[in-house]
């Protein structure tokens, strides 16, 4: 009896059992992703937008896949990579930290070199997220978009595309070019960077289909435009050394060109305008990075670049030499004579800086006349620092006496639009960067014009800078009280600032064409200082004059040693330039990061190959 | 664990039945029949030692009680029957109830008693004699002589094949590994009573029994979870008879390493090196050493005693907001290299209460217990404390159905925030430089913020200051595991089993930062990070088993299925900028800037059926096979399920008649097994899925120029692979047993062959493929093969003294025998790389030192190259140093491990000693990288820069001093630091006094205990850093030393009490 009812039990348990994990099986081992985007959840308008939302959010170089690259290796404007790289600027700070960026400055990187492969990873990352938007439009279901807007994205998302691999092939020239066919899934992206330099005609494609395709002006102020397409298209022809295939685009942007908002492209008034955020997207932006500061990214999607030369709480405190801090030659080559440049001799002799001098010791600055433009360049002692007090700091004896200062918000702009705190000591500011301003349109179609030998027109091109800069409303002025900055600017320059333009015996006619590729060379540097631009105009040159990258660094380099050591005889070098030497055929173009170059490998050995000279 | 063991042969079947039925009414209704008795009893072994524990079955049936402490026992059973009494490590013995009302029994060792032993394997019990896999037993007497804070952490050195690596942190988890390492996850499963669950929260005080699965006839049955060896632990149980109360303790006064054995420069060596390879340092002009260092918002560098710039009345101090502070330090010039390390850590004491209250009648038994771990770490502000109640219970509902359950509750206190490797304290006492002092003149905390120039100091920050100011940090932990059971025998042979059972854990943490003003790079704003989530998973395990005899065949049956699921959620927050540093004020609500809070779940779903077959013939020729299907939802659709079949052969050949006369050879077996077994650790649950993910910081953009408000985008998250599916692998074990030497020699040898098919691993892929991470995919092949023995011999001197030796010897080899194209794929300073071993250290091989720039010269063409820098293997041997020169240099796996352990007992002490050693395993000592030479930044440096090359000293193997990498000195990862990381360490060693029994009865006490433990008193090795044990989390950085907390020497006092 009772085994009977035991049996019953059993049977009855086993089979309620069987039955429970009978009606759960079926759905039990099915288990969807939980809090994930499905590419389908992305199948429709708003999706595809997003994704070319995310390939744009790159621009300001923060953000790959969640994790932090140091942001300050990969901030858009490229401090270390080509501006430290240069004449322009040193990294500063010594040996005590941030080593790798010192390696950049004094060409002792290897391809182990993290900022190199951070940047590598920034800028292939990016691209990806371009091709996803592509992808995306292509599974869209039909009428999800109208034909217009589909060639719209397409033409933005190839244009950001182009936008990445040309910083790339900047940086390395011989890129592989990765275009939408390049999936994780089909397993073909193992791709080769040979034959050397073959991604400039693909980058170009990218831009001509853009320029094509763009309508001129867009609602979204941010978004790739016609005329941006045509900038960088003339840009990449230009670092090809393809003069002749550039000059028509830039003289039609010069001609025609219109701003995102439908501006004809002009100077803005004042130079500094273009470094004020209530100034932005203006008559002279090209195409700008939009920075974002106080919209809920915790500061990442500002300008982060300048961050070590902000200003600390103490008004103009900055913190003084950790990075990019200008060069005496950069400084040097804003003296002028007859308010025009001194080509060639303008680093034989020194602005006069506080180099060596403690903060109680007594400093006149500089009386000599100027290019007004330093001084929204370069910070240097006693001159005021935008609306924050008298730049006080003591010359940094590893970096020098100077700091840039193109990106430091204003104090008036804090919080706001203008400034964040990124981790709570590091500072982003929402002043954009633009990629291509005006200017920089305006000085490569003047090179254009020397080479085909149109002296007269590269001198006006020229003029139009300098005019614009001779400007006097642009002058920094002085406070109106030194000691309360709050009180505003006075009506009197901050310095003896002497500009003119040139013409007649100065002009380049009469002075024959090395003067006016010099002058055109020269202006450039004056101009876009500091915004990261000179180690890549540096390239370019040597594509036209070979050497010429190598020969003006190798003279660079040691001079600048030689004047820390005048200043702080016997105790002071700046080690990390002591010794430096740029090898010619190496040093122009970077290391490709030797981790991708391994995990580029198939069975036949690696299918990047390292660009010439680099192990 | 259930027991049904008894099984008389000779009875007739019908009458066994009959006797059943019987058996059933008597216990029904004892009142009414008079044919029973009430037995008492007392089970001793030769010695009149009373064995608890002991088994006192009614022959033929499964009715029965077990010994208490005092080896007593009471049954009711029917006049005419006969009693079976079974103990581990004794012959079973069979007495005739007769009438009697008392029965004593002495069991003897007998012969092969040892093979009687019944241990838990896969979903059922087994004697030792009847197994043909390759399971390790676990000494839990060994391994509860050493204070430890987990079952987990006390497993090393305890049984062969089975390799631990402990860490000193409080709470750290231990790693473990089976069988050497081959694949990318080689985390064992863990089943406690039956149950996966966290081995790292299980106090080894509870632990009854502790057996390693290591080889597929053992571990096949949990198929696709069994490749890295499985661990079942069986928790203690209540026996009937009179309740037992015990209660244990220990106090371990733990010591902390002297700074000096750091080994680093003290301020006078540090200047004078300084000063020479860099003459113009303004920290130290001239050559030589100020008395202070300042800084104010407009002045800054260093001074002498007597500078106006230093007078005190200058200074001024805002905690919040640094910018307006003077801070004026003296430097403390005679200021060792070791004297921040001395100024973190402390001796500390460790302590463990447990006490338990266990009984049972006869158809019940319980035990209950409680625990308190307080283990203060030596290095300041770090603990664990641990709160323990566990509670087995089991039922006997009729005589054939029984239900019980397990349950351990944890409530654990244990903030470890950023004490371990990287940039923490215990890395910047390393390198924080020596002249730095912990306060500054007023007693704020000192640091590189003041002085000449920013980073001239270095950026390290104050280790003392970041451990104090860690006193706002919480984390807090409750969880469960546990399980509740119902079994049934019904017709006579079968019995069936449904468990459910499962771990919850919920935990909460909150980190806050100080704003740090003394260090040299940003005086950062305060910051509160909270951060809570829960993780279930729920077990359902149902069994059947039939078990039965047909003359010599004995065969038993299991068949079974068993589903699991895991759910876990978190959510995360942070606010910057609090008004105050006070505790109490700190909540979100009270930050100036909050962040957008996140969370993250995840869920996945294992199900499975199994089947078991043994069968033995004559008690001569063993045969199992096992047979397990796994499902599970992380891999695609057509990819979920995966077979794994073993099967297992076994002969006695002791048993044979030409063996059976031995006398030399008491038990000797030889089996063999081979088997697929599968794994899936490390797999995240989205695997299959390509998903997108958004974010403010990532992937939104201010596409209408605003300024302040961005636009939502998305990026890609991970690219999914639905082929993924089960890593299987292959293994064949050959294995050997024997007693001999009339039972005084256990040993045990086991060779084995594993290799590993179809590989699980992040496929490794370049930045042309985009960001997204990428899936796990099956690639390659790894081997591994290897011994396993295991000695232990016990002996009798005389009749008070005895002694025994343990010996477990590990030994593996390990390669890599397929890799797709290319055939290597790196993971920081590991390649992994067809025909090298797992983990191996990939780099530059360092040949020497450049002596002279003759050498220079005659050497391969080499960036960099100079005197005095690196020279490296030309591997290719085409005379230029480049990328094809990388070598493996160094491989953490060990030649073999082994552990001794020693015991000995006279009269009523008892000695024992647990010896353990890894031989042959290299270590990069990744700490070295800073503070091993200087061009890697500022900071205190390895005491090996005293003798770096220089012109006058060409004879040694250290690079020169100098600033800045290069190719030649560590601008590229070579073998500088890397180090033979052999070592012997005696973990324990204890002594024993039990106080004699009959003393102690009189107070009513039945055991009282007292012990002296020295742990790690003693470590043997060359290496330079601090603990050969290093701890590297995961296979890509196995045996790289992080600067990891490392385990101290301690004094241990224990206290065992039972009532």
């Amino acid at each position: 009896m009772k085994k009977m009812k035991n049996k019953l039990f059993i049977i009855c348990t086993f089979s309620v059992a069987g039955i429970v994990i009978y009606s759960c099986k079926k759905n039990f081992l099915e288990r969807n992703p939980i809090g994930q985007i499905s590419s389908v959840t992305l199948n429709n308008k708003a999706g595809v937008n997003g994704l070319l939302i995310g390939a744009y959010s790159m621009l300001d170089g923060t953000g790959i896949n969640n994790w932090f690259i140091s942001t300050a290796n990969t901030s858009v404007w490229n401090a270390w990579a080509g501006s430290t790289a240069s004449d322009d600027a040193h990294k500063g700070g010594g040996y005590g930290s941030q080593n790798e960026r010192s390696e950049l400055e004094n060409k002792k990187y290897t391809a182990e070199n993290s900022i190199l492969h951070d940047r590598w990873r920034l800028y292939f990352g990016a691209i990806q997220r371009c091709n996803e938007a592509l992808r995306g439009l292509d599974k869209l279901p039909a009428g999800e978009l109208t034909a217009d807007e589909a060639l719209q994205i397409r033409a933005e998302a190839r244009f950001l595309r182009g936008v990445y691999h040309f910083m790339a092939a900047q940086m390395w020239k011989n890129i592989p070019y990765i275009d939408e066919s390049i999936t994780f899934s089909a397993g073909n992206y193992k791709v080769s960077n040979k034959p050397d330099g073959y991604a400039w005609a693909k980058i170009e494609d990218d831009f001509k289909y853009a320029a094509a395709n763009l309508t001129p002006t867009k609602t979204q102020i941010g978004r790739a435009h016609k005329w941006a397409a045509k900038g960088f298209l003339a840009k990449t022809y230009m670092q090809q050394a393809k003069l002749t295939d550039a000059k028509p685009i830039l003289d039609d942007i010069i001609s025609n060109g219109v701003t995102s908002g439908g501006t004809r492209f002009q100077l803005q008034a004042e130079f500094s305008q273009i470094f004020r955020a209530k100034h932005e997207n203006g008559s002279e932006s090209v195409f700008s990075v939009q920075m974002s500061v106080n919209d809920g990214g915790e500061g990442r999607n500002g300008n982060e670049g300048e961050s070590f030369n902000f200003p600390g709480t103490a008004g103009t405190q900055s913190f003084g030499g950790w990075g990019h801090q200008p060069s005496f030659n950069l400084v040097n080559a804003y003296r002028t004579e007859n308010g025009l440049p001194l080509l060639d001799t303008y680093n034989d002799a020194d602005v006069t800086n506080d180099m060596g001098k403690k903060l109680s010791d007594p400093f006149t600055t500089h009386t000599g006349p100027l290019d007004p433009r330093l001084d929204w360049t370069v910070s240097r002692r006693k001159v005021p620092f935008h609306d924050w007090g008298l730049a006080n700091e003591e010359a940094n004896i590893q970096g020098g006496p100077y700091h840039g200062k193109k990106w430091v918000y204003w104090k008036e702009e804090t919080g706001s639009k203008g400034s964040e705190l990124i981790d709570g000591w590091q500072y982003a500011s929402g002043i954009n960067y633009n990629l291509i301003r005006f200017s920089d349109v305006l000085l490569l179609a003047a090179e254009c014009e020397v080479e085909s030998g149109s002296l007269q027109k590269a001198e006006e091109l020229v003029n139009i800078i300098r005019t614009r800069a001779a400007n006097p409303a642009g002058f920094l002025k002085k406070y109106v009280n030194d000691a309360d900055p709050s009180l505003g600017f006075s009506t009197d320059p901050a310095a003896n600032y002497v500009i003119s333009t040139y013409s007649g015996a100065n002009g380049f006619v009469a002075k024959g064409k090395d003067y006016a590729r010099k002058a055109v060379r020269f202006e450039r540097r004056l101009e876009l200082a500091l915004e990261g631009h000179r180690f890549f105009d540096l390239q370019r040159y040597d594509r036209i004059q070979p050497g010429y990258m190598a020969d003006l660094l190798n003279k660079y380099m040691p001079e600048e040693v030689a004047k820390f050591e005048f200043y702080l005889p016997g105790t002071l070098t700046y080690d990390i330039l002591k010794g430096a030497v740029f090898i010619k055929g190496k040093h122009e173009i970077y290391a490709i990061p030797q981790v991708q170059i391994d995990q580029s490998a198939e069975a036949s050995g690696p299918t990047l190959i390292q660009n010439p000279g680099h192990n | 664990m259930h027991l049904h063991l008894i099984n008389d042969k000779k009875s007739n079947m019908r009458k066994k039945l009959l006797q059943c039925v019987l058996i059933v009414f008597a216990l029904c209704h004892t009142a009414v029949f008079a044919q029973t008795n009430k037995i008492t009893g007392n089970v001793t072994d030769e010695l009149n030692i009373p064995l608890s524990g002991a088994s006192v079955m009614i022959s033929g049936t499964t009715y029965g009680t077990t010994t208490d402490a005092n080896g007593n026992f009471s049954l009711t059973v029917p006049t005419n029957a006969s009693l079976l009494i079974n103990s581990m490590g004794h012959s079973d013995q069979v007495v005739k109830v007769s009438g009697r009302s008392t029965i004593n029994v002495k069991l003897v060792k007998g012969e092969s008693a040892r093979l009687e032993e019944v241990l838990v394997t896969g979903y059922s019990v087994q004697k030792k004699k009847d197994i043909v896999g390759s399971v390790a037993v676990v000494d839990v007497k060994a391994l509860k002589s050493a204070p430890s804070t987990s079952a987990m952490q006390a497993l090393q050195g305890q049984a062969a094949g089975v390799d631990v690596v402990n860490n000193g942190s409080p709470g750290a988890p231990s790693q473990i590994f089976i069988r050497g390492i081959t694949g990318f996850s080689n985390t064992p499963l863990v089943l406690i009573d039956g149950v996966q669950g966290n081995i790292n929260e299980i106090p080894a005080n509870d632990v009854e029994s502790i057996q390693v699965l290591k080889d597929a006839g053992a571990a096949s049955i949990y198929g696709a979870r069994g490749s890295n060896g499985v661990i079942l632990i069986t928790t203690k149980k209540g026996r009937s008879g009179a309740p037992i109360i015990s209660y244990d303790s220990y106090y371990n006064f733990q010591i902390p390493r002297n700074g000096s054995e750091l080994n680093t420069l003290n301020a006078q060596e540090y200047q004078r090196i300084m000063s020479s390879i860099n003459p113009s340092s303004t920290l130290f002009p001239g050559g030589r050493f100020p008395d202070f260092i300042f800084r104010g918002p407009n002045a800054r560098g260093i001074a002498n005693d007597g500078d106006p710039a230093v007078n005190p009345s200058l200074y001024r101090f805002d905690p919040t907001d640094r910018s307006k502070n003077y801070q004026i330090t003296r430097l403390n010039k005679a200021g060792q290299g070791g004297d921040m390390y001395d100024a973190i850590f402390n001796s500390a004491l460790m302590m463990n209460q447990s006490i338990s209250a266990s009984g049972g009648t006869d158809r019940s038994n319980y035990l209950l217990s409680l625990g308190y771990l307080d283990q203060q770490g030596t290095l300041q502000n770090t603990y664990l404390k641990r709160y323990n109640a566990r509670a087995n219970t089991m039922f006997k509902l009729t005589n054939n159905i029984r239900i019980g359950e397990n349950l351990n509750v944890f409530y654990k206190d244990n903030p470890q925030s950023a004490v371990n490797g990287g940039f923490g304290p215990i890395q910047g006492s390393f390198n924080q430089l020596p002249f730095l002092p912990i306060y500054d003149i007023a007693g704020n905390f000192a640091g590189p913020f003041a002085g000449p120039a920013n980073f001239e100091l270095g950026d390290w920050g104050n280790p003392k200051a970041e451990l104090l100011l860690t006193n706002n940090n919480r984390s807090r932990e409750y969880g469960m595991i546990g399980n509740a059971y119902l079994e049934i025998d019904f017709l006579k042979h079968f019995t069936a089993r449904t468990s459910f059972g499962g771990a919850i854990t919920n935990y909460y943490n909150q980190v806050f930062t100080y704003n740090e003003y003394w260090r040299a790079g940003g005086g950062s704003n305060n910051t509160l990070t909270e951060r809570s989530g829960f993780a279930t998973s729920a077990q359902w395990t149902n069994s059947l088993a039939y078990k039965n005899d047909f003359g010599a065949h004995n065969v038993s049956i299991l068949v079974g299925s068993e589903s699991v699921e895991n759910k876990s959620r978190e959510m995360r927050a942070r606010g910057d900028r609090f008004l105050s540093n006070d505790y109490n004020y700190l909540i979100l609500g009270n930050a100036e800037v909050r962040t957008i809070p996140t969370s993250s779940a995840s869920e996945d779903a294992l199900f499975s059926v199994f089947g078991r077959v043994d069968y033995s013939y004559s008690d001569r020729y063993l045969l199992g096979f096992t047979i397990r299907r796994d499902g599970f939802s992380a891999f695609g659709p057509d990819k979920k399920y995966g077979v794994f079949p073993a099967l297992a052969l076994g002969w006695r050949i002791s048993q044979e008649k030409f063996m059976k006369n031995s006398k030399w050879i008491n038990e000797m077996k030889i089996r063999g097994s081979y088997g697929i077994l599968g794994n899936k650790e490390g797999i995240n649950p989205t695997n299959a899925y390509t998903t997108y993910s958004q974010g403010p910081r990532f992937s939104y953009y201010d596409i209408n120029g605003t300024g302040n408000a961005i636009v939502q985008g998305f990026f890609p998250q991970q690219n999914g692979n639905t082929f993924t599916s089960w890593e299987r692998n292959k293994l064949l074990n050959i294995g050997f047993d024997a007693t001999i030497m009339n039972n005084k020699l256990d040993l045990s040898v086991d060779y084995y062959e594993k290799s590993t098919d179809g590989l699980l691993r992040p496929i490794q892929a370049p930045y042309t493929a985009g960001e997204a991470s990428s899936p796990f995919v099956n690639i390659g092949d790894v081997q591994n093969k290897g011994i396993d023995i295991n000695v232990t011999y016990r002996g009798r001197a005389s009749k008070d003294f005895t002694y025994s030796v343990g010996v477990n010897f590990t030994t593996y080899k390990n390669k890599i025998i397929s890799l797709p194209d290319p055939g290597y794929f790196d993971q920081g300073i590991v390649r992994f790389e067809e025909n090298h071993p797992m983990s191996s250290f990939f780099g530059y091989k360092i040949v020497g030192v450049f002596n002279d720039s003759n050498q220079v010269k005659q050497s391969p063409v080499q960036q960099d190259a100079a005197p005095g820098r690196y020279r490296y293997f030309d591997a290719d041997g085409n005379d230029t140093i480049n990328a094809r020169d990388r070598v493996h240099f160094g491989d953490p796996n060990p030649s073999f491990t082994m552990g001794v352990n020693l015991g000995a007992t006279y009269k009523n002490f008892d000695f024992s000693a647990i010896i353990y050693t890894s031989q042959g395993n290299d270590i990069y000592n990744n700490g070295l990288e800073y503070f091993g030479s200087f061009e890697r930044g500022i900071s205190n440096k390895s005491k090996r820069v005293l003798d770096a090359w220089t012109p006058t000293n060409t004879n040694t193997m250290i690079k020169k001093n100098e600033l800045g990498r290069n190719f030649s000195n560590s601008g590229v990862t070579n073998s500088d630091f890397m180090e033979d990381g052999s070592f012997i360490r005696l973990r324990s060693l204890q002594l024993g006094y039990n106080l004699p029994a009959a003393l102690l009865k009189k107070v009513g006490i039945s055991r009282l205990r007292f012990n002296l433990t020295a742990v790690n008193l003693l470590t043997i090795t060359n290496y330079s850093g601090l603990d050969p044990e290093v701890s590297g989390s995961g296979v890509g950085f196995r045996g790289q030393d992080a600067g990891a907390y490392v385990q101290e020497k301690g004094v241990s006092f224990g206290l065992n009490l039972g009532f």
